[in-house]
């Protein structure tokens, strides 16, 4: 059995024509043409991965992104017409992973998901269990503990915390946290970093407004200390 | 285009200066009338007075004389000096006795002091006048001093003589010329305030008109959202109110342009991404098509893709209009980051010069709108000139205006080995829809010319400039020149990321 796409999209139009050339790539994809009915077969099949359009009639994309964020750590991509305004941002902290520009190739979007679906990984396999103060992580059960009390993260931001785990006291300049994280070039866009270092600090700092862990190297990039 | 005419055509100054000089004649043609008025009704008052009291003196004494001229002991020259000492005459006064006919071996005038003053020193009309009869009043100046006088002349029948009193009128006119140079001076004083009033009015009267100019030019400048406060002056707020509604009108208006284009080109994405999903699919099935819709496949995709081009390019551009652009700046490595360019828009064979001091240099710039000005630069040549042979990288100093002081710059050139542009199309060349006069030189693919004009509002969005000119090396071609300013080393890094 394939990885399943649920996609979410008002036109029906690209929805077919998106359905068809992910098919064309191996993917098997559900529709759904709102939000309602998004959730709806979210909650009836297992999804691997998400695609959603924000512009959506009845219940936004933002809205039908927090509220599979609710229960599910699924990879969610969000398709927005525009780039340059809060919408990505705005989609970003709703819980999307990645974001496409409409018109995006569908190979694009192909690779997109790939990145998503890759496990997390450290660079040496032989750490099962890394401990920074009052923070635990797990990387073989995909684990993360504060205090003794397990956080729950994406995929996404699991691997976002390994990676800066696995060299501890290390900057990682965006540049690189997009390449290994998200699989991009040059021209990543640096606020998927931002806005996620800024999910994961909600949920692995004690006080996100003044984080111990992961912390802000100015004009550099971030890194994980103790 | 209608210009509405607030002054004549043919004016030489300026509203101010037409004003203060308006303020100074009002005031000096007032003041000049009431020093003319002044002047004259003192003169007037004074001669009036002194009139008065020479005929009320002379009349007084032409009676004792004439009295004194009858008795026997007027035959004697003496008694006539003791009689003239002895008349009561206003100070300076000189009186003259004069019998109108020879009266044997005497004379026929006396004086009180016939060598300072004499029957000679009277005018002849005035004497004639009174000798035929009829009493008289002349003012006229002496023939010996040229000094004014006032005389008064009373036939004395009874005796066949004339009694003449003269009064010297020097103190008046002295008075009168005291009074002359005063309002003179007091004229020239009053037009002086006259001007300076005139010039402090037009300033203030004028002072809402420089608001209006100077808002008006920010408004030319691009800052739409200028205003005029309104003052309360209900004379002036008729001016603000227009002043105000037209700005938000122009605001609006072009705010609405600009909103149309953006939403225009949203709308246009939608079929954009079924067509580029749609072929795709048809791509993956391009093995099994005949070799006609193959070819017919490749043009399809090839003007989706400058369709899309198209529309980003607008959509772009219509945010430029509106101010809607946010830089998400990174500090780069500009070596680095050109290669990465040059590598991103599909032109890696295009060889990247640049000097060993160049290595180290940073700039700050937002990477995906920065890597489609290269991209733009690169398609350009492409477009023109059968491609870019290679881009530059250097440094430079520039001089940073008054100050004298000189910042480091960096300079990205993009060269090729095609017509050049000629002078007099280099700045046209980075306008809007500009396609430069070589237009039979562009192959089947011409762009829409909004390339170069994306160009030159990123740069310049960036604090930097761009230009075209020839090839520094001599040979035929165009070199496009981007300039940035280098980010000083000293410098501290930027704090917080600032693309969020």
């Amino acid at each position: 059995m394939g990885t399943r796409i649920l996609a979410v999209e008002d036109d029906e139009r690209i929805r077919t024509a998106v359905k068809m050339a992910l098919e064309d790539e191996g993917w098997v994809v559900e529709e759904a043409d709102n939000g309602e009915d998004a959730l709806e077969s979210f909650s009836r099949h297992p999804t691997d991965v998400v695609l959603i359009d924000i512009m959506l009639p009845g219940i936004d994309g933002f809205e039908v992104c927090r509220s599979i964020r609710r229960n599910s750590d699924v990879p969610i991509v969000m398709v927005t017409a525009r780039a340059d305004t809060h919408d990505v941002v705005a989609g970003l902290e709703a819980g999307a992973d990645d974001y496409l520009t409409k018109p995006f190739a569908p190979k694009e979007l192909s690779a997109r998901i790939r990145a998503l679906l890759r496990r997390a990984r450290t660079s040496d396999p032989g750490i099962s269990h890394l401990k920074f103060g009052d923070l635990e992580i797990v990387p073989e059960e995909g684990m993360v503990l504060r205090d003794g009390q397990e956080v729950h993260l994406t995929k996404t931001e699991f691997r976002l915390l390994v990676e800066l785990a696995a060299s501890p006291g290390r900057v990682f300049s965006r540049e690189v946290l997009l390449e290994r994280v998200w699989g991009y070039g040059y021209f990543g866009d640096g606020r998927l970093v931002d806005v996620h270092i800024r999910r994961l600090r909600m949920k692995v700092e004690s006080d996100p407004a003044n984080p111990r862990h992961v912390v802000t190297v100015r004009g550099l990039g971030y890194k994980l200390q103790t | 285009m209608s210009v509405m005419r607030f002054l004549p055509a043919t004016r030489r100054l300026g509203l101010r200066a037409r004003l203060t000089l308006i303020f100074a004649l009002g005031a000096a043609l007032l003041s000049a009338i009431l020093s003319v008025t002044t002047w004259e009704l003192t003169r007037e008052n004074l001669l009036l007075q002194r009139l008065d009291a020479a005929r009320q003196s002379a009349i007084a004494n032409a009676t004792f004389v004439s009295k004194e001229l009858k008795l026997p002991r007027a035959a004697d020259a003496s008694n006539f000096e003791k009689l003239l000492t002895s008349l009561p005459t206003p100070e300076g006064a000189q009186p003259v006795i004069s019998y109108n006919q020879d009266v044997g071996g005497k004379p026929a005038a006396y004086a009180k002091d016939p060598l300072q003053f004499g029957l000679n020193d009277l005018p002849e009309k005035l004497r004639v006048t009174v000798t035929s009869g009829q009493a008289a009043t002349m003012r006229y100046y002496a023939r010996k001093d040229n000094n004014p006088y006032l005389a008064v002349g009373i036939p004395i029948a009874s005796s066949n003589a004339s009694y003449y009193e003269a009064v010297p009128l020097q103190d008046v006119e002295n008075a009168l010329d005291g009074l002359g140079i005063s309002l003179l001076g007091a004229a020239a004083l009053t037009t002086l305030a006259g001007g300076l009033f005139g010039f402090w009015i037009s300033r203030r009267a004028l002072a809402p008109l420089t608001e209006v100019g100077t808002a008006a030019g920010a408004i030319a400048g691009g800052r739409l959202d200028t205003r005029l406060e309104v003052s309360g002056d209900p004379d002036l707020d008729t001016l603000t109110v227009s002043f105000n509604e037209m700005a938000a009108a122009l605001e609006s208006r072009l705010d609405r342009d600009a909103r149309f284009a953006s939403e225009v080109s949203h709308e246009l994405r939608s079929p954009l991404m079924t067509l580029a999903a749609s072929i795709e699919v048809l791509e993956n099935s391009r093995d099994e098509m005949p070799e006609r819709a193959r070819t017919a496949l490749d043009l399809m995709r090839a003007d989706v893709e400058r369709f899309q081009q198209l529309v980003e390019d607008l959509l772009e551009i219509s945010r430029f209009d509106v101010g809607a652009i946010t830089l998400h700046l990174d500090e780069v490595l500009v070596v680095d980051f050109v290669i990465q360019a040059v590598g991103a828009a599909g032109a890696g064979g295009i060889k990247v010069i640049y000097d060993e001091d160049v290595g180290e240099a940073v700039v700050r710039l937002d990477k995906r709108r920065f890597v489609r000005v290269i991209a733009n630069l690169l398609d350009n040549a492409a477009k023109y000139a059968g491609g870019a042979t290679s881009i530059q990288i250097q440094l430079a100093s520039r001089n940073a205006g008054e100050g004298g002081q000189s910042h480091e710059v960096v300079r990205i050139a993009v060269e090729d080995s095609g017509h050049g542009v000629p002078a007099d199309e280099r700045t046209m060349i980075f306008d809007r829809f500009s396609r430069g006069g070589e237009g039979g030189n562009r192959g089947a693919d011409s762009g829409v010319g909004l390339g170069l004009a994306l160009v030159d509002e990123h740069v310049r969005l960036h604090g930097g400039t761009v230009w075209v000119e020839d090839r520094l090396d001599g040979k035929a071609g165009a070199r496009f020149v981007i300039e940035l300013p280098a980010v000083p080393e000293s410098e501290p890094h930027l704090a917080e990321p600032v693309a969020v």
